[in-house]
């Protein structure tokens, strides 16, 4: 118990303070960091440039320069993260990756090279149609081209040696999270859901050969301890399991998340690489790979019954919705994915939320009478 | 004896229970949370009852101020507390709606009134008591009379603006362009109902829909209700204190539980 306490009260220390978290990567490891905006970058790129990736996923702060490009009505992260480029929080890193998934980043691609022109922007373009020939061929083209331009930042080609190694750090890294993400289902005391959350979004600030290392040693540590029982256990899905105030109300009405569908967190390292190719060839496989995601077009539209399998295979109770405020994608697929749930007598409960929430009140009814009406 | 304690936003509410499970007495003041009005509810029903604060054996509390309350042995939110009240008081009702002052929320039960299933107002203050203080302020009324000017329409205003703020210049546009109080009373309970429907789809009507709340008071709201819901709609009696009744229910079931 100790040694996973140890480790976890370091990852959530380093995931609610990402601003000292990355300086000390950065000077552990001797590296520049390069900023990754949501949702899918090609972070194996940036690592095998020499360079550390650091997640750009907004935070929780006050909106005054970014009302200039995003007003109220646009997603939260983006305004948070055009109002740290402008204010000049993010002045440390050498440029940002922006894939342009959703109308809104589409839009900020622009408005970044205006609003914080002293952070050049490498923008990242996927194709519409994954599942054809031409769609596979145009994404490694454009992860070429990405790769040319951190060449540019760099000073220095990437070799395919360091690539190939940089993909298989990844690959590691992918493989200890899911395996965390299930020992966490077993103890959802210990790994509650904001201590889930914290573990895993400490990733984005940390090398990930560092991260790597203390999820495989906490995963270690859980799997020495007896499985623990839960008031509720719920499947989550969204953008991303913010603020952390809902996920305190989660935890103070016995909520435990057991497996998630989050854009943050496991829609990142849930689709292992196929075996076979170079490491372009993997990295753009597994974006055509990945199912069940607003942001990525799939006519199927898998996602319902992924949440239903989720919840069947870890024995949840319901699923929790956790929609980012104005996150068109994500509102497009609930009520297709709602109809599903309800046909399947799933629980499921709504919760819209934002970055710059600041008050509780709702929410906190909104998950009490949840657990209520579960428990 | 239980207590069911409800502090809303704009009132307090108070409800006993006896042992044999009948309601001994309930209490309302217009004063919400962060004000003396529990405990002048509390004062009037036990003085009304006849009973001393130390023969209560157990007190839930609930609604917007129940977090504040640290004089109770639970709380309970008013979503749970409003089923249970609603079932005691209608027992084939499977729907309930409740127009709060700063949450609307409709309630799917089953037949035990059980929660099966829950909404709430997203955003914003549209559809909620508070829509309807803003609108009874431009009217120059209270918002009590809305209801009594709203049933002597002749016609709708319609109000298109979801968001509160933009309502309130809405309306007093309209009554600047010479459109009749009364009409843009009417008007404005269209809106909220239209807004409640709105939520009712959301969670799935079943059979008959009971209203319970504050704003169950008000006859015209109900009547527009019901004509958007295309159902009859059945105000709760007592209705301000549904909610204390269920949390004085669930007073009883939790103290027998700990027995």
């Amino acid at each position: 118990m100790n040694n996973a306490q140890t480790i976890i009260d370091a990852l959530c220390e380093q995931a609610l303070h990402p601003a000292l978290a990355v300086a000390k990567s950065c000077r552990d490891a001797g590296k520049d960091a390069v900023g990754c905006f949501p949702i899918y970058t090609p972070e194996e790129l940036v690592y095998a440039a020499g360079f550390l990736p650091v997640g750009m996923w907004g935070g929780s702060t006050e909106i005054k320069l970014a009302d200039r490009y995003l007003q109220g009505f646009c997603c939260s992260i983006m305004r948070s993260n055009i109002e740290y480029g402008m204010r000049g929080t993010y002045n440390r890193l050498r440029a940002v990756l922006l894939p342009t998934l959703c109308d809104t980043l589409k839009c900020i691609c622009e408005n970044w090279k205006v609003a914080v022109s002293q952070l050049p922007v490498i923008p990242v373009v996927y194709p519409q149609n994954r599942s054809l020939p031409a769609g596979e061929q145009y994404l490694k083209d454009e992860f070429s081209r990405v790769r040319l331009e951190l060449e540019k930042l760099a000073g220095h080609p990437i070799t395919d040696e360091v690539l190939e190694k940089a993909f298989a750090l990844y690959e590691d890294w992918r493989s200890a999270m899911r395996e965390f993400c299930e020992a966490a289902s077993t103890h959802p005391k210990t790994i509650n859901a904001k201590v889930r959350h914290l573990v895993i979004k400490a990733g984005w600030f940390l090398d990930k050969a560092v991260h790597l290392e203390k999820i495989r040693a906490l995963t270690a540590a859980l799997k020495e301890l007896p499985e623990e029982p839960c008031a509720v256990r719920v499947v989550a899905t969204g953008l991303m399991a913010e603020p952390v105030g809902v996920l305190n109300l989660m935890v103070e009405n016995g909520m435990a998340i057991v497996a998630d569908d989050l854009a943050q967190e496991s829609r990142q390292f849930r689709t292992p690489a196929r075996p076979e190719g170079d490491a372009l060839s993997r990295m753009a496989w597994r974006v055509m790979d990945q199912r069940g995601c607003p942001f990525l077009y799939e006519v199927e539209k898998t996602r319902g019954q992924m949440l239903i399998d989720l919840v069947r295979q870890y024995k949840a109770d319901a699923v929790v919705t956790m929609l980012m405020k104005f996150c068109d994608p994500d509102e497009f697929d609930y009520p297709i994915y709602k109809a599903e749930l309800e046909e399947a007598k799933i629980p499921h409960l709504y919760l819209e939320v934002e970055q710059q929430m600041d008050s509780f009140g709702q929410a906190g009814t909104r998950i009490q009478s949840f657990a209520e009406m579960i428990g | 004896m239980y207590l069911g304690i409800d502090i809303g936003s704009s009132s307090s509410k108070a409800a006993l229970l006896n042992e044999e499970g009948t309601i001994a007495g309930t209490q309302v003041v217009n004063l919400g949370t962060g004000t003396q009005g529990i405990q002048t509810a509390l004062d009037e029903l036990y003085e009304r009852a006849g009973i001393s604060p130390g023969q209560v054996l157990y007190t839930v509390v609930t609604g917007y101020g129940r977090l504040l309350y640290t004089e109770a042995d639970k709380q309970i939110t008013e979503i749970t507390c409003h089923a249970k009240g609603i079932h005691y008081l209608m027992p084939d009702v499977r729907t309930v709606v409740d127009i709060g002052g700063q949450d609307s929320k409709v309630i799917r039960m089953d037949s035990g009134g059980t929660v099966q299933n829950f909404v709430m107002n997203e955003k914003c203050a549209a559809g909620t008591g508070r829509f309807l203080e803003v609108m009874a302020r431009v009217l120059g009324c209270s918002i009590g009379d809305l209801s009594c000017l709203a049933a002597q329409a002749t016609q709708d205003v319609a109000i298109s603006s979801v968001c509160t703020v933009f309502a309130e210049s809405e309306v007093i546009s309209q009554l600047s362009q010479g459109q009749h109080p009364n009409d843009v009373a009417r008007g404005a309970l269209r809106a909220v109902a239209k807004r409640v429907a709105g939520l009712c789809g959301r969670v799935g009507v079943e059979d008959s829909v009971a209203m319970s709340g504050g704003v169950a008071l008000n006859q015209t709201m109900v009547e527009v209700l019901s004509q958007e819901l295309g159902r009859p709609v059945v105000p709760a009696p007592d209705s301000q204190a549904v909610g204390a009744i269920g949390a004085a229910l669930l007073a009883r079931e939790q103290y027998r539980k700990t027995r």
